[in-house]
């Protein structure tokens, strides 16, 4: 099915170079150019033979190699309830700045579930939409700074006036993302259960 | 929205033109503490008078992020977390997270596993269908329906609690089979309730569904239709109320469930319109009926042995990532797990269906009365604890 979709994209839209990403565990994927979103979900949506007529999730993850620049992956999960299938479509986006979102076009045109996906991959991993009607914070705060599912999100200090972290707070080590030690010491901690 | 009277209107009116009848548009709020949203969802109405002409929900009051916490901590370290999300449909929670674990470790459950895990779920099915009915009955007015509701879900908690230890948050689905058995003795008391739950289903519904202010309440209220549901992704008993026959656990079987008869009931407007509150409430109290029916075929088909799988102590699956969808009570629950090939995920993005189900709030309640709009939200069934993550 994946070879026939990543063909079926490019047909339609050369620009988005598809590829696939054969996986032997797992789901496999097709990667698209990023500025071709709007056009190759429109063709997929479209398309008589697979017909995915629903957007289950947009996803986003942020991959950030140690000395490298790093960049945001973008996972839409389309879905068919006709046809009863699935595919994973992503696409690569730059990690931009706090000031300087990365952007990408809004699917709300195709599916009305885009509204509130993009919403939180906008409040989490800090992506604008271009073209979102709404496109404010959802899950968090509205004035809560950065995006807690970046891998060098660090939670603010004070927030309305209210310390974040106050020093006698039980657990504090395990309680704070992002500090590298956390993972580590899992490996000296011994497994759960059996 | 004021305005201004014409004057066939003015000669009619008794105070004349001096005072000029104003209709203003006015912001309530409905939440965050507020019985009818169950739980902490606040919806921001605009009614003129009693008509709602836009509803803003506004969601995050229960966010704990799961998706960073499910980043630092290990694979089984999940599972209590997973629970969490869906406190009524925990079990359910646990089985969708365990699968894609397991798939991408390509671990063998044990039949007798198998058997259990169905069990469990098709037993929480019934008892947040139950919950549901309770609680919906309430924001309808009538009372009496959650204590009868909840005398039976008491069963269920009571059994959970003797095989998993917990009465809500079990933490009893484990990666590679669940971590306790069940004994002869409970599986014949399940057997028992299955009976007399039979029985109480019918009662509920010449009692509560055929009830005439009931009906009035619901029928042709709050109606979503398919397209709609395809647009905003509505899934589970909302997508079958709309009368289309979906549901994962036979369009895309996974664990065990392709051995087991049952049916998908579907809306067909019997009352008023399909996909109106009433029929979401007929669907949920028929798709109780085939859960018992599955738990009956599992305790028939159950078999003798072990319920653990072999899986190494350090769970590390290979670099890889899988989307797994699971049918949960509330609709589908779809884990996006992303593996790097160490202890930890990478990532995990879980599709909650509940977020969907009240994305589309705001398409369905314009020129709801304020009281339909109750009976709207509760009969999507939420829980906003998936909501929020």
């Amino acid at each position: 099915m994946h070879e026939d979709l990543v063909q079926i994209i490019n047909q339609a839209v050369p620009e988005a170079k598809a590829v696939l990403n054969k996986a032997e565990v797992g789901d496999s994927s097709i990667s698209i150019n990023a500025e071709t979103i709007y056009k190759v979900c429109e063709t997929l949506k479209k398309n008589d033979k697979y017909e995915f007529n629903v957007l289950q999730v947009i996803s986003g993850t942020d991959y950030l190699p140690e000395g490298e620049e790093g960049y945001l992956e973008l996972a839409y999960i389309l879905a068919s309830f006709t046809k009863n299938h699935e595919v994973i479509i992503k696409t690569k986006l730059p990690r931009g700045t706090d000031s300087n979102l990365p952007k990408i076009d809004s699917l709300c045109g195709l599916w009305r579930a885009a509204n509130w996906q993009e919403r939180e991959t906008y409040d989490m991993i800090g992506v604008e939409f271009v073209g979102h009607p709404d496109l404010r914070r959802i899950l968090t705060s509205s004035n809560w700074e950065g995006h807690p599912l970046r891998k060098d999100y660090k939670v603010q200090e004070i927030f309305n006036g209210m310390v974040v972290n106050p020093p006698g707070k039980m657990n504090l080590g395990d309680q704070q993302f992002g500090v590298k030690s956390n993972a580590d010491s899992l490996s000296n901690k011994k497994p759960m259960g059996l | 929205m004021a305005f201004d009277l014409t004057n066939e209107e003015k000669a009619e009116s008794p105070y004349g033109d001096e005072e000029k009848i104003k209709s203003n548009i006015l912001t309530v709020n409905m939440g965050p503490q507020h019985p009818a949203t169950h739980g902490v969802l606040r919806v921001e109405i605009k009614t003129d008078s009693e008509i709602v002409t836009e509803a803003i929900p506004h969601i995050g009051y229960l966010h704990r992020c799961f998706e960073k916490h499910a980043e630092n901590i290990d694979y089984r370290g999940i599972i209590p977390f997973v629970d969490r999300m869906d406190y009524i449909g925990a079990m359910n929670m646990e089985h969708g997270w365990c699968l894609a674990v397991e798939k991408l470790l390509g671990t063998e459950v044990p039949r007798r596993a198998e058997y259990i895990r169905v069990l469990v779920a098709e037993l929480q099915r019934v008892a947040s269908h139950l919950m549901f009915f309770g609680t919906y009955s309430i924001d309808l007015g009538a009372f009496t329906p959650f204590l009868y509701a909840f005398q039976e879900r008491e069963f269920i908690l009571r059994i959970f609690e003797e095989i998993s230890g917990a009465r809500l948050l079990y933490n009893y689905i484990w990666i590679g089979g669940v971590w306790n058995d069940v004994t002869d003795d409970q599986l014949n008391r399940i057997s028992s309730f299955c009976d007399n739950m039979e029985d109480e289903i019918d009662k509920y519904h010449n009692l509560v569904g055929l009830n005439k202010i009931f009906v009035e309440r619901t029928a042709r209220v709050g109606v979503m239709d398919k397209e709609m549901c395809y647009d905003y992704g509505l899934t589970g008993p909302i997508l079958r109320s709309a009368g289309v026959k979906w549901d994962l656990r036979k369009d895309r079987p996974y664990s065990i469930y392709p051995e087991f008869d049952f049916d998908v009931p579907v809306g067909t407007g019997e009352q008023g319109t399909v996909g109106d509150c009433w029929d979401r409430y007929w669907v949920r109290m028929r798709e109780m009926k085939e859960s018992l029916k599955i738990i009956r075929q599992v305790l028939e088909g159950i078999e003798a042995g072990p319920v653990m799988g072999k899986v190494s102590k350090i769970i590390k699956p290979p670099k890889s990532e899988i989307y797994v969808r699971t049918e949960c009570p509330r609709g589908e629950l779809g884990y996006y797990l992303i593996a790097d090939g160490g202890k930890i995920p990478y990532r995990v993005k879980v599709k909650s269906s509940c977020f969907t189900h009240v994305s589309a709030l705001p398409a369905v309640a314009p020129g709801q009365m304020i009281a339909d709009l109750v009976a709207t939200i509760g009969s999507i069934d939420i829980v906003l604890g998936e909501v929020d993550r």
